[in-house]
């Protein structure tokens, strides 16, 4: 990395293949509450044939900039600056033009698949509107084009799909749908707005796919918004980074993971976790301090990174810098992208090591054994009287695992595997239906309810949306206070110095006790929950998926805290996460579940390497991986975890799986199987480990 | 409210005047939003004149509302279209109509008022308790409350009052008063059931919020987590709720006047003034229009008001914030 090596140029003067232009846009909402600069100044190129990332963190502008692209933006916005759409501006175009436009040269695919379809339509009739209200077509044809659209986007037995409603299909073929609809007109220029945020590991992996051969059958441009670097490097020819509505880096996308030429990027790339199989974890995450500038603030005579950036200096301050060629058809935002190293972030501190693979035996602080939940009860046939005909839902199936003390376990699974089940079970909130539940040998009662003042102190959780894990009512303090004051014997004085101390050792400033959660960011929220849970010093924190619903950045920053805090009173952790690379990173421990059963478990990296079970493997084949060289073997899951009402026959993966040996494992549940290299791994599978090593060598990476 | 200096301890001798400040500000603001937008400024105001007639009418009113006035002939002065020394006319029996409408106010808006207020109280404790608790009670107490849902209002009220009314007072200090306090509990009884079920909706939504799994968690009871974390939460619907009752009851209350169950004559009573002044209706329409358009005026007026309020809530502060 250090040197610059010019990479191929794109031919930059092949002007006719130009399908969008966005030169030097700037949209700002006028509402009442106050001005809202989204997109400052940002000019990008889409071609004929390409896929253009657009990638940043909320609030950068990269939504605003993709429905300023339609031409969708409310009456309170103003543009300034070009979008040329084929030589035309967007913004001169008549209403009655823009309709012609939109669905039918220019197509958008959005986040939430539930709410762009219209739920009282047949899904087949929705297609055929867009291609009779564009193309004209008579019902006949319209039909045959619907199956054929259908066909192309992966969605076997169209005769069944088109007379579905939406609710009747599964988020993926939600997703397909839409962009079956998108792509009805054969539009010169498709728009994804993060369309993949929603949809589980495995189905998003399938819909990338598919968007990744539509580049080569659709001769069409696509402009594919993210945040995620996982997406873009598997995706996308050219990237766009943005930060605080300006374009601040653009470059082939080879080019930008190989040679970031601004700061942030750079930031950007050392906030996400080594992803597994490519060597150990072995530093801690970056991150980048500070905040987003806001966009309310006018856009000064700066640099819009210059309070975050480690390479800042005087004419940053004094001058705001514009898009500099570096290379062919690599442009920064930066007055010294020459200087931009990844050491500009810090040397990478090297985390402990605190994970033994082998285990030395830790004495385990939570046991749980034959945890058992199910949701429902028997539904009746006469809806009080008869037979009984509906099972309840088998949540969680007899499962066992224990923490030691100062250790995190990981739990992975795709929704519906019951992850969350156990961690409501563990604390409470959902009472358990069988199994014990020891916490340093004392026995837990099934409801939080039940249990004892030191018990609730010992075990705290942590929620997935800091939105909602906060009263919008009332005021950050309360809910420490209250938890001061139901944990701890400290008097009003001492809990108010103690709140004020909780909040500093997250990072926050003591005055923000006084304000509404909805005056605080999402990070800023999350880590008051967490001091909130550090309060009555735990000795176990449950956290589900605490970090999906943050920014790269700042998902860093609260990982660091966990860690932090972790080793610091060696409390010990139950992390929820789909995010592998997550978990990973965070782990000493993990717990692989499918549809309520342990298919493996046992030291991060041994579960994480050959030989896995099947599911694990699939997982970690379908998770994005922010390096557009990865060499991932393609395994494809189809369809998504069942909600199982009936005891399964024999292999509870026998579904899905891709490496179904035969009818045993149909009939037959399998065995538990023990690593002989690590004693605290098993896998749950009929096949051998030694043979699952073999056929994995491929695609799972190895121990080192 | 952000802008404020994180509190310290006060010293001891400031409470009172703290309290003071804080319960004149606490009024101010209220004020303020009444009066942000037109609707809120012109609901304040009909509500204002309808509170001011209720609390000192009677002193205002020009006229006796119960004394039939003379020419200086001694004729009665029945059936007097609207004149400089009777704004609003008399009525068949000589009375000063704008007098009587001006001391009606007092008994409508008391009986309507406590009969919302305790039917709110009610209704929300009922919904949000059991929407809480789920399950069996949950079902069973929805069911009580549908059934008593499904009887008319009116008829209702008209059961309650003709069985009830004619009986003793349950104590000596009541009787004059049993028969408005069967009519503010009749209306309680019929406001409680749609309170309930609009208060429970929204607290079957709000329980599933990740803040009230962290109050479980802390080993908050029940009633804490009811009242102190989900019931904050839920004002807005509230606002509105109150809104509707409010009016439906006022409605009911002129409704059973004009039945002859409200405030026994002489007592002026809109409701009953309506009623009597049917016959003459193609006559002599005033003596009929003035007291509807009381009713009428007052039902806009707290509905404007509580839509202002409403408004100005989703607007932006003035101070920054």
């Amino acid at each position: 990395m250090s040197e610059r090596q010019p990479q191929a140029a794109l031919g930059r003067d092949d002007a006719t293949d130009v399908l969008l232009q966005v030169e030097g846009l700037a949209v700002t909402f006028y509402t009442p509450r106050g001005t809202v600069r989204a997109v400052r100044d940002a000019s990008l190129q889409v071609r004929r044939g390409e896929l253009v990332g657009l990638v940043g963190e909320s609030g950068c502008g990269k939504s605003t900039l993709a429905f300023a692209v339609m031409g969708y933006l409310p009456g309170t916005a103003a543009t300034e600056g070009s979008i040329l759409f084929e030589g035309r501006d967007i913004a001169q175009l008549q209403p009655s033009e823009l309709r012609d436009l939109r669905g039918n040269r220019i197509a958008m695919v959005y986040q939430d698949p539930s709410t762009s379809l219209n739920p009282t339509m047949k899904v087949g009739s929705q297609i055929e509107e867009v291609v009779r209200e564009h193309l004209h077509f008579d019902a006949a044809t319209a039909r045959e084009r619907t199956k054929e659209l259908l066909e192309s986007v992966g969605l076997p037995d169209p005769d069944r799909v088109t007379q579905a409603y939406p609710h009747q299909l599964s988020g993926g073929q939600q997703q397909r749908i839409v962009i079956a609809m998108a792509l009805a007109c054969e539009p010169d220029l498709l728009l994804m707005d993060e369309p993949t945020t929603g949809l589980d590991v495995t189905t998003e992996a399938t819909i990338l796919d598919l968007v990744a051969s539509l580049k080569d059958r659709v001769n069409a441009g696509i402009l594919y918004v993210t945040h995620n670097l996982g997406v873009i490097a598997r995706v996308a020819d050219r990237v766009v980074v943005m930060y605080a509505g300006q374009t601040v880096e653009q470059a082939p996308v080879r080019e930008l993971f190989k040679n970031p030429c601004h700061p942030y990027t750079i930031g950007l790339l050392s906030c996400v976790p080594t992803p597994p199989g490519e060597g150990e974890a072995a530093t801690k995450l970056q991150s980048i301090p500070g905040s987003v500038f806001a966009a309310q603030e006018v856009t000064p005579e700066a640099c819009l990174f210059v309070d975050r950036c480690p390479m800042a200096q005087d004419r940053c301050r004094g001058e705001a810098p514009v898009m500099s060629d570096t290379n062919d058809g690599h442009q920064s935002r930066c007055f010294f992208w020459n200087e931009v190293r990844p050491e500009i972030w810090g040397e990478a501190e090297p985390r402990e090591a605190a994970h033994n693979s082998n285990g030395e035996q830790v004495k385990p602080v939570l046991t749980a054994k034959g945890l058992r939940r199910f949701y429902g009860r028997w539904g009746r046939k006469y809806l009080f009287f008869g037979p009984r005909v509906r099972p309840p839902v088998r949540a969680v199936v007899d499962i066992d695992f224990d923490v030691g003390v100062g250790k995190s376990l990981g739990i992975v699974g795709e929704s519906g595997s019951g992850k969350t089940t156990v961690a409501h079970s563990v604390v409470g909130l959902v009472p358990r239906d069988r199994g014990d539940l020891d916490l340093n040998g004392e026995s837990l009662s099934a409801a939080v309810e039940g249990r004892s003042l030191d018990q609730k102190a010992a075990l705290r959780m942590v929620f997935q949306n800091p939105t909602s894990s906060l009263n919008p009512k009332l005021p950050i303090r309360h809910a420490i206070l209250r938890t001061l004051q139901k944990f701890t014997g400290l008097n009003q004085q001492e809990r108010g110095l103690r709140a004020e101390e909780l909040l500093e050792a997250v990072g926050l400033d003591s005055s923000y006790l006084n304000r509404r959660p909805s005056e605080l960011s999402g990070g800023q929220q999350q880590r008051v929950a967490l001091a909130g849970a550090f309060a009555g010093d735990p000795i176990l924190i449950a956290a589900d998926e605490p970090v999906s619903a943050l920014d790269v950045s700042i998902q860093a920053q609260v990982l660091n805290l966990l860690a932090e805090h972790q080793r610091d009173q060696k409390t010990a952790h139950i992390f929820i996460s789909h995010d592998l690379g997550v978990v990973r990173y965070v782990s000493d421990e993990i717990l692989v579940l499918y549809a309520g059963h342990v298919a493996e478990s046992g030291p991060t990296e041994a579960v994480l390497s050959a030989p896995s079970h099947p599911y694990t493997e699939a997982l970690l084949s379908a998770a994005p991986v922010p390096d557009p060289d990865a060499d991932r073997t393609r395994i494809r899951l189809s369809g998504t975890v069942p909600t199982q009402r009936e005891q399964f026959q024999g292999c509870f993966f026998a579904g899905r799986c891709p490496r179904k040996i035969g009818p045993i494992c149909d009939h037959t549940p399998p065995p538990t199987r023990t690593d002989p290299e690590s004693s605290k791994h098993v896998i749950t599978c009929h096949i051998p480990l030694e043979e699952l090593a073999v056929l994995q060598q491929g695609t799972v990476a190895k121990a080192t | 409210m952000t802008g404020q200096v994180s509190t310290k301890k006060d010293q001891p001798g400031r409470h009172q005047s703290a309290s003071l400040a804080s319960v004149s500000q606490g009024l101010r603001s209220v004020l303020s939003l009444c009066l942000a937008t037109s609707a809120g400024r012109i609901g304040f105001c009909l509500v204002a004149i309808h509170l001011t007639l209720a609390l000192i009418g009677p002193l205002l009113a020009p006229y006796s509302a119960t004394s039939f006035n003379y020419f200086d002939n001694g004729d009665v002065k029945v059936f007097l279209g609207p004149t400089l020394q009777h704004w609003l006319g008399t009525d068949q029996f000589g009375r000063d109509i704008l007098s009587r409408v001006m001391s009606g106010a007092a008994s409508i808006i008391a009986v309507s008022v406590a009969g919302a207020a305790l039917g709110i109280f009610v209704g929300t404790v009922v919904g949000m308790s059991s929407a809480y608790k789920g399950g069996r009670v949950d079902e069973f107490t929805m069911r009580v409350m549908d059934g008593l849902m499904s009887f008319p209002s009116l008829l209702m009220a008209l059961l309650i009052i003709t069985t009830l009314a004619f009986r003793p007072a349950p104590a000596e200090w009541i009787q004059p008063f049993w028969q408005q306090l069967l009519i503010v509990f009749t209306i309680a009884i019929v406001n409680v059931p749609r309170v309930a079920r609009v208060m429970r909706s929204t607290t079957l939504s709000l329980k599933t919020q990740e803040f009230v799994q962290s109050a479980r968690l802390r080993g908050e009871p029940a009633s804490y987590i009811i009242f102190k974390e989900i019931l904050p939460n839920t004002l807005q619907t509230l606002g509105v709720e109150m809104t509707v009752r409010f009016s439906y009851a006022i409605l009911l209350v002129a409704s059973l006047g004009f039945l002859g169950m409200g405030v026994q004559p002489p007592s002026p009573d809109w409701g009953l003034m309506i009623s009597q002044s049917r016959q003459f209706l193609a006559s002599a329409p005033w003596v009929a229009l003035a007291p509807a358009a009381a009713i009428a005026s007052l039902v806009v007026g707290v509905n404007l008001l509580v839509d202002g309020i409403r408004q100005a809530q989703g607007l932006p502060k003035e101070s920054a914030s």
